[in-house]
């Protein structure tokens, strides 16, 4: 397990990601989720909808926190589609870094729709 | 409905207008230059990409192979999860489910992510036409719905266009001057369309994947409007063509691990939603209602032929990036909607070869779009084998097929042979004044012949 968190954490943070252990930052007016899991050969977190976890947490706000349980962290794609089985939710969205785009000039953008900064507060194991 | 087919006379004219402006080619050679060693970049970090590449064939293969079962079995795993679904056979009959959908919700406003396929229906015009006024939220398309064009590259649709190009459209709509900087551009934007998507009465986007198994739709998008535009209107409707199904969720990450690094270098796309039905009792946002436009509009006349192959497309742009002939021509040659060589096979597929002869020949047939295809297309081979379609079926000018019975003639014999080079050797100070040899010589020299062996000193 200790390597698939190391090797998110790192893959995390080269999209653009801010990394957390333990404890996130208390920052005003920002989006809180819980990942359903991790994925660490892109460093995504993946968020499930649900009752508890409205799609608009982690889309509306400037800024978003995603808590991560460590032991959620699966390898990749395949991996996660082979836990999730047939068991989809209405939406599951795999994210994998801030809002961006390259639309003008093919320059990269940040915080375009979605949330411009995104934490990832690695909890450890329940 | 846009008009797909493209008369030679129409490439001709906006391929040497784009060629004249210097502007577009640095900007074609910037971005698409770019484009294209990320996707190397990103192809050379995998581990075995030969045997991914072989596997995303294997797969949508799978699919076209039958893919009314496939479509059936998507449709029947939607509706079991509340989700509504129609099959379209033409563009026509696409925009007017979505219209009526519109009406019955009495909408005014919709917020679209990007879709090629609803600009392949012309799903703008037919929803303005009964007073819904559809916004692109996609940054590029937001650009071009502003500038009144289409787009000219299927990943990055405004990628003509310079952040002063952008400054001034923007200054216009806000009624202030935005600099052209790209972090102000880029805020503009997003002030702007905010309040669309908040108020939209209707999410409409196009759909990267379908999962056949599932009845999931997969739509990808780096900004996240199409994760807004799909999570807070009270209605979403995605426009997807027949053919983007895969069978199962372990075939969509085969698809997945391809499509970004082909398209942009990224591993995968920021927003990779994956949505299966409406929202569920209890949940306190998504769309209440979820409808999937199945889109024939002449897929299935492919399914049969030579050229099914082409329905494996999954619209990620590579072979745009490498293209020797669309790096100078730019996509509004080949039309309003694709471009590039998959462009150049699909359009005269769907609108028929003798409205669109001039693609086959949008290509120096070097290979690079097949070398840059994930899915494996043999694209160079297909746009070959429409060259032989447009003789066969007479679609080419008789001049154009004498002149060249008459050339593989001369050439079967070695006297025939040698009397063409002895014409030609006569020929040669009149080659670049006349004919086809004059539109080569324009803008490039006429290479010389050498003299015969015999003659050189």
């Amino acid at each position: 397990m200790r390597g698939l968190v190391e090797e998110f954490a790192a893959n995390a943070a080269a999209i653009g990601f801010h990394v957390h252990r333990g404890e996130g930052p208390e920052i005003d007016g920002a989006g809180v989720s819980t990942a359903l899991y991790g994925l660490a050969d892109t460093g995504s977190v993946v968020l499930a909808s649900s009752v508890d976890e409205p799609r608009a947490r982690s889309l509306l706000p400037d800024v978003h926190v995603s808590l991560l349980r460590q032991n959620r962290i699966l390898p990749g794609l395949e991996e996660l589609f082979e836990a999730l089985g047939s068991e989809l939710p209405s939406a599951l969205a795999i994210v994998t870094g801030p809002s961006r785009s390259a639309d003008i000039e093919q320059k990269l953008a940040v915080g375009v729709h979605g949330p411009r900064e995104v934490h990832v507060v690695l909890l450890p194991p329940a | 409905m846009p008009e797909l087919a493209q008369p030679p006379a129409r490439f001709r004219e906006i391929a040497r207008g784009k060629l004249l402006d210097a502007h577009v080619q640095g900007a074609l050679d910037l971005s698409t230059g770019r484009l294209r060693s990320h996707r190397l970049e990103a192809w050379s970090a995998l581990p075995d990409v030969e045997a991914l590449r072989e596997r995303a064939h294997a797969i949508r293969m799978e699919v076209i192979d039958d893919l009314e079962g496939h479509v059936a079995r998507f449709t029947e795993a939607l509706e079991a999860r509340g989700g509504h679904v129609y099959f379209a056979r033409t563009a026509a009959e696409a925009s007017a489910y979505v219209a009526e959908v519109c009406r019955r919700r009495g909408a005014k406003l919709a917020a679209k992510s990007k879709s090629m396929a609803s600009e392949e229906i012309g799903l703008n015009e037919a929803l303005a036409a009964v007073g819904v006024q559809p916004v692109e939220t996609d940054l590029g398309e937001y650009i071009l719905q502003l500038a009144g064009e289409h787009p000219v590259h299927i990943v990055a649709p405004a990628i003509e266009k310079t952040a002063a190009d952008v400054a001034e459209l923007f200054s216009r709509v806000r009624g202030e001057q935005v600099p052209a900087e790209l972090e102000a551009l880029t805020l503009a934007a997003r002030a702007q369309l905010r309040e669309t998507f908040l108020q939209a009465d209707v999410g409409i986007t196009g759909v990267n994947f379908g999962v056949s198994a599932t009845g999931s739709i997969c739509i990808c998008t780096n900004e996240g409007n199409g994760r807004l535009v799909s999570s807070v209107p009270p209605v979403h409707v995605a426009v997807m063509g027949m053919e983007r199904l895969v069978p199962t969720t372990a075939d969509l990450a085969v698809l997945l691990r391809l499509l970004a690094r082909s398209g942009t270098g990224q591993k995968l796309t920021v927003y990779t939603t994956l949505i299966t039905g409406p929202r569920l009792p209890g949940e306190h946002d998504g769309p209440e209602e979820l409808h999937v436009v199945i889109l024939d509009n002449g897929r299935t006349n492919l399914l049969r032929g030579r050229y099914r192959e082409m329905l494996a497309c999954i619209r990620c742009g590579a072979c745009l990036n490498v293209c020797p002939v669309y790096r100078r021509t730019g996509g509004a040659a080949y039309g309003p909607v694709y471009s590039g060589p998959m462009g150049a096979v699909l359009l005269p597929l769907l609108v028929g070869l003798d409205r669109a002869p001039s693609l086959p020949h949008a290509s120096s047939l070097c290979g690079a779009c097949t070398e840059a295809c994930p899915v494996k297309i043999p694209l160079h081979e297909l746009l070959l084998d429409l060259r032989r379609d447009l003789v066969e079926e007479r679609v080419a000018p008789w001049f154009e097929r004498a002149v060249f019975a008459l050339w593989s003639l001369a050439w079967s014999s070695v006297a025939g042979y040698r009397l063409t080079t002895r014409l030609a050797r006569l020929g040669q100070p009149l080659a670049g004044l006349v004919g086809p040899g004059r539109a080569w010589a324009s803008g490039r020299r006429l290479p010389r012949l050498r003299p015969r062996y015999r003659d050189r000193r």
